[in-house]
């Protein structure tokens, strides 16, 4: 019996990968409407791909393709950018989002679309788009492995490409895109040029930083819509590329990924805008105009704080409270236990009592500061009872004691046990 | 105090019992210890002195010297002789001559390989040098993994973890499989059947790696005893020359195999007494001396049940925790505790599943009791040599339950002490196991036309796989051309591919998946209403949703299990081998099984009595397969009555699975015997035997290849029975007689068809 007859035969226990979307024919139907020189037969493969603006790039007798696109800067964009790097270069301490000393064409804005998420080694990248500035405007380069025989040219030419002194900036690219690139270039690692060592601004980290209490994810699509205003048109979500490019490889017909090339080339230019934002808002830039929520400002300060840009994080934390809206008791709080650090102690005191007086249930912890001031610095044990008091008595209204509760009235029962004597 | 006089004394008391039907002893044997070899470092030498060691055993002497010769290696050795030096000494010598030497080891459950590491970091501090070994396994944290990856000198890891998650990114390993020299596969025995043949595909893929990067690993396997150690490890490793190893060098005490048949309560029925109950009285009386002393049971209730009844019966004399028990659901915290207490001497008894057959370090017990026959004369020895110090005396009692197998096994002691173990097979070739392992093997690189995925030729499969999208050809190389990630949907351990998950809400609040089981298996055993049993614990199917493919259970406690009827039907599409007897033909081929689930019955546990039954409404399946069909060709048969005729075969084809499977060590659920009055293919009475996997994994053709002695045992068998008419312990059913002439039973019927054909 013929092996390919029993396959057949058996084909109900053979477990077949099932294509994880069905394919959207309406979305492949746009796709090739969209585009009027609908390729005839006769035209080659390069040629179609000229017609996408891709050049063929060739290594030893293979082929990948590349396309670079030029976008011309707005006048006020081109001063937003360029006042962020400016601050950037002033700043003295190090920070996950700083580019300081980093040429500002060195600054890579980078992201692959791969024919898979997970992360093993049969997952291949197929396009590396990544934006650069340039004199008067921002230049997009895209690679594109034609066929998967050729990733050798594919590599070459993006690693040629590469600089030593490039800068990545990402959305995820230090546990997805990088790490990728790395298993895709172990492959081919005889034939082609080491990878670099360089810098890596991961933008997810700082997305999730600021956003993840008020958006219901930080999905790059998401943050674009609700914090960078764009609003994109007809666009092929990204999900779509390993279908959308296994077709093309089966029909060798780059239209169907021109709306992934499209995304892609969307994509690193929004890293440009969402770098600018963040880093607008680190440096306090139209402070006016940015309208940020309390707790965008605390999440901000408390970042600082943690990279022990003292400063900064006590301006974050005033702007909080200048705001309006929720959790300015927390900007308050967190204001507070800095300047107690530094020893200001009264000012410390000011703010504790302005967190207690705007909050409707002030926390426990609140009072156990107050109490320990007053109680370590001012010596006064009345007032220092009174307040650990207090904070047993909001202990007491949790419905539900946590061990981390147990362990804070545990604590303050002690406390007043000893003021008590003291009294 | 105790000592060795109880337990002699106990052991000629038992002597006496008249339900032994079998005494076997093992004579002592000394060590035979050598010098250290020549080749051995200094710093080994000096880490086995501080141990005491001055010379090593010649199995372990012989291990160490063709593994350095580059020699592949079966080492064959029983419990407790010091089998782990097989493997660690030899590789901490090749890491000695070359500190970028890598092993990797491979043990079939995580709990082995937590065990492996301690000993082997133990011994690596005692030498002062600088060899990491690391597990690699699920519970490995994310931190640590990457140092794994890059510095583990040995990885130690389980197949499971080889197939997900190790092969699938080797572009993270690559200074392992730059520089692997050894592959240590221990507990070999256990890759055998559907398990061993997706392992033998993931060995070819870990070859495949292996080349990419240039290395090229020798094995050193370890096996319990089988029949074909280095025809099994061949097969595995895909390694033509393996060197057997087998002049075991370890000491061995005076030991005492027994067998003991419990009494026939009801001889009609020919029941006898349960086996529980005499496992029970039989502990109890060691239990008493403090003498340490294992059971063994299949199921976990069954240990549940035997463990209280021993606390009940030492109550008193002895604290609560020098019995325990020991089984899957333990806690790993836990199960240390008790193996240690076991090493030291605070527990004294211990009741145990099969998880404490394999290599868990508990140190040597005097007495072992079996509940019954494990399954497989390998399983049986390796459970026995639990029992056995190097120097004392020590006895092993099994305890036969009314089943045929047990009986079957008990009328032929020379299986356990003669004949030859059982012969363990894989079926690497197996098409849809093979499928499954070229799709992850090209996910992990591209095939090259004329590559062969070691040796087996692809290249009609990869075409295949082409044309169903799955793969993409492009200047004579296929590429992984699809999204998904094929490792996560292929598990070693089950079967078939679209499988029913069995979820469990006994917690109303916390359902919990306890398993999966291959459509073909579900029809009979997740039916709404059957019984299941999961690591012995009982379940009743409370609704299985077909379309969804799961199966709700709740853990029930009944004295019942169910049986449900199957009404197969066989087409034989291709004939590729057949042999003619006198009053049949056997032949062996290609088959297509369609099964429906009709009805189904509930048996009590101990007496096998029919106590209810039940619908089962499920869409007929279809099965590809190999399998046999005995053909009866002769007038004899062909003019028997119908009923008679229906009777016999099914009689006959009850004995042959039972018979079968002892012969090709596989279990019950694995080979299914049906009987065909009217056959479609032949239109003659015919007896059915096939692999219940797709695609087959080699059992028939091994019935097929014994057929003579299985008919011969077969019919040795039902004559050495004790009933008179036939029971379910031979034929399966009772007292029936033929309806033409009362005179002439069943049992005799059948056992004319045997010898007809026979003679």
């Amino acid at each position: 019996m013929g092996l390919k007859s029993k396959l057949n035969r058996m084909k109900g226990h053979l477990q077949l990968e099932k294509e994880s979307n069905a394919i959207n024919l309406n979305e492949k139907d746009r796709l090739v409407e969209n585009n009027p020189q609908k390729s005839s037969e006769e035209i080659t493969l390069e040629e179609k791909w000229r017609q996408l603006g891709f050049f063929p790039y060739a290594y030893e007798d293979q082929v990948s393709y590349q396309k670079r696109t030029f976008y011309p800067f707005q006048k006020e964009v081109e001063t937003e950018i360029v006042n962020v790097y400016d601050w950037w270069q002033k700043t003295e301490k190090d920070h996950p989002l700083s580019c300081k000393g980093v040429p500002l064409n060195r600054l890579m804005f980078f992201d692959t679309e791969t024919t898979g998420l997970s992360t093993g080694v049969g997952n291949t990248i197929f396009l590396i788009g990544y934006a650069r500035m340039i004199d008067n405007g921002i230049e997009v380069i895209q690679h594109v492995l034609g066929d998967p025989s050729d990733e050798v040219p594919f590599m070459y030419g993006f690693l040629e490409d590469f600089h030593e002194e490039d800068y990545l900036v990402s959305y995820n690219g230090k546990s997805f895109d990088w790490p990728h690139v790395k298993s895709r270039h172990a492959f081919v690692r005889n034939r082609v040029p080491k990878l670099p060592q360089f810098g890596h601004i991961d933008l997810l980290h700082a997305a999730r930083r600021l956003w993840k209490h008020e958006l219901p994810s930080c999905r790059l699509s998401i943050v674009e819509k609700e914090k960078l205003s764009i609003f994109r048109k007809n666009d092929t979500p990204g999900s779509m590329a390993p279908l959308l490019y296994f077709d093309y490889i089966q029909e060798k017909e780059p239209d169907y990924l021109a709306g992934i090339i499209d995304h892609n080339d969307q994509d690193v230019r929004s890293l440009v805008s969402l770098y600018v934002q963040l880093s607008k808002r680190l440096a306090f830039m139209d402070r006016k105009l940015m309208k940020l929520s309390p707790k965008e400002s605390i999440q901000i300060g408390h970042w600082f704080e943690q990279l022990k840009w003292i400063d900064h994080a006590k301006e974050h934390y005033k702007m909080a409270i200048e705001s309006t809206g929720n959790h300015r008791d927390e900007a308050y709080y967190k204001l507070a236990i800095l300047l107690k650090k530094e020893g200001q102690i009264n000012s410390a005191m000011d703010y504790f009592q302005k967190c207690i007086s705007i909050s409707s249930f002030p926390k426990p912890e609140v009072f156990i500061e107050m109490a320990k001031i007053a109680e370590h610095q001012l010596k006064d044990f009345r007032e220092a009872y009174t307040f650990s008091c207090h904070a047993l008595d909001q202990i007491k209204k949790k419905s539900r004691l946590t061990a981390k509760d147990a362990n804070q009235k545990n604590g303050v029962e002690k406390r007043i046990e000893r003021l008590m004597n003291k009294l | 105090m105790f000592g060795k006089k109880p337990l002699q004394q106990l052991i000629e008391e038992l002597r006496n019992d008249k339900h032994i039907t079998f005494w076997h002893e093992i004579e002592e044997q000394e060590a035979s210890i050598v010098p250290f070899p020549n080749l051995m470092d200094d710093r080994i030498k000096q880490a086995l002195h501080k141990r005491g060691i001055e010379g090593i055993y010649t199995h372990q002497a012989s291990s160490f010297d063709a593994v350095l010769k580059g020699e592949n290696i079966v080492a064959v050795t029983p419990t407790a002789s010091g089998k782990t030096f097989c493997y660690n000494l030899p590789v901490i010598q090749r890491h000695l001559n070359r500190s970028n030497s890598r092993a990797l080891y491979i043990f079939p459950t995580k709990a082995l390989a937590q065990d492996q590491k301690s000993e082997i970091n133990e011994f690596i501090d005692d030498m002062e040098v600088n060899i990491n070994s690391y597990t690699y396994d699920g519970d490995t944290p994310a931190n640590i993994r990457q140092v794994v990856r890059k510095a583990g000198h040995i990885v130690i890891t389980n197949p499971d973890m080889l197939h997900s998650a190790i092969l699938p990114h080797h572009t993270k390993w690559i200074s392992l499989f730059e520089n692997l020299e050894t592959i240590v596969i221990d507990e070999l025995h256990t890759y055998r059947g559907v398990f061993g043949s997706h392992v033998a595909n993931v060995i070819r893929r870990l070859k495949r790696i292996c080349r990419y990067y240039g290395s090229n690993p020798t094995f050193i396997c370890t096996s319990a005893t089988i029949a074909n150690p280095k025809e099994l490890c061949s097969e595995l490793t895909g390694e033509r020359y393996i060197k057997l190893i087998d002049n075991n060098g370890a000491p061995k005490g005076k030991k005492h195999f027994v067998l003991y048949n419990p009494p026939i309560v009801n001889k009609q029925l020919n029941i006898r007494k349960p086996s529980t109950k005499v496992v029970n009285e039989i502990a109890a009386r060691f239990l008493k001396e403090k003498i340490q002393t294992i059971v063994f049971s299949r199921s976990r209730v069954s240990v549940e049940i035997i463990l209280s009844h021993l606390q009940e019966l030492v109550k008193g004399e002895l604290n609560k925790k020098s019995i325990r028990g020991y089984r899957g659901g333990y806690l790993p915290n836990q199960r240390r505790e008790i193996e240690r207490n076991l090493r030291n001497g605070e527990t004294v008894g211990v009741v145990s599943t099969n998880a404490l057959e394999l290599g868990v370090d508990i140190g040597q017990l005097q007495v072992c009791v079996m509940n019954g026959y494990p399954g497989s004369i390998a399983s049986s020895w390796q459970q026995a040599g639990r029992a056995g110090r190097r120097k004392d005396e020590s006895i092993v009692i099994m305890v036969a339950n009314s089943n045929p197998l047990d009986q079957y096994l008990f009328q032929h002691p020379e299986f356990f002490f003669e004949g030859s173990p059982e012969t363990a097979r894989i079926n690497k070739d197996n098409l849809i196991i093979l499928v499954d392992h070229l799709k992850c093997a090209a996910y992990e690189l591209p095939f090259e036309r004329g590559e062969t995925f070691d040796g087996t030729e692809i290249e009609e499969i990869l075409e295949y796989l082409t044309e169903e999208r799955v793969l993409h050809e492009q200047r004579n190389k296929w590429y992984w051309m699809n999204d998904a990630f094929p490792a996560h949907n292929i598990s070693l351990r089950s079967a078939a591919q679209e499988n029913v998950i069995i979820i469990d809400q006994s917690q109303v609040e916390k359902h919990r998946v306890i398993g999966e089981m291959d459509t073909f298996s579900a029809l009979t055993l997740l039916h709404d209403e059957a019984i299941y049993l999961h690591e012995g614990t009982q379940f009743q199917v409370e609704y299985l949703d077909w379309d969804e493919k799961k199966a709700y259970v709740r853990e029930v406690d009944v004295e019942y299990f169910t049986d449900a009827n199957l009404a197969v039907q066989l087409k034989v599409l291709e004939i590729d081998k057949e042999q003619t007897y006198r009053e049949c033909v056997l032949q062996y081929g290609d088959m297509m099984v369609t099964a429906m689930a009709t009805i189904f019955k509930k048996i009590k546990l101990e007496t096998f009595e029919n106590i209810g039954s039940g619908q089962i409404h499920l869409p007929e399946q279809e099965l590809h397969t190999n399998g046999i069909a005995l053909t009866f060709t002769s007038e004899m048969f062909l003019k028997m009555e119908e009923k008679t005729l229906e009777q016999m075969l099914m009689g006959l084809s009850h004995v042959l699975q039972h018979v079968a499977c002892v012969r090709v060590m596989c279990d019950k659920n694995d080979l299914h015997a049906v009987p065909e009055v009217k056959a479609i293919h032949s239109e003659k009475p015919t007896v059915f035997l096939y692999d219940r996997y797709p695609g087959g994994i080699g059992l028939s053709d091994s019935v097929f290849k014994q057929f003579n002695d299985i008919l011969n045992d077969s019919e040795d068998f039902i004559r050495r029975c004790p009933c008179e008419d036939g029971c379910p312990s031979c034929i399966g059913i009772a007292g029936v007689t033929s309806p033409i002439n009362e005179k002439e039973s069943m049992k005799k019927i059948v056992l004319n068809a045997i010898t007809s054909v026979l003679s």
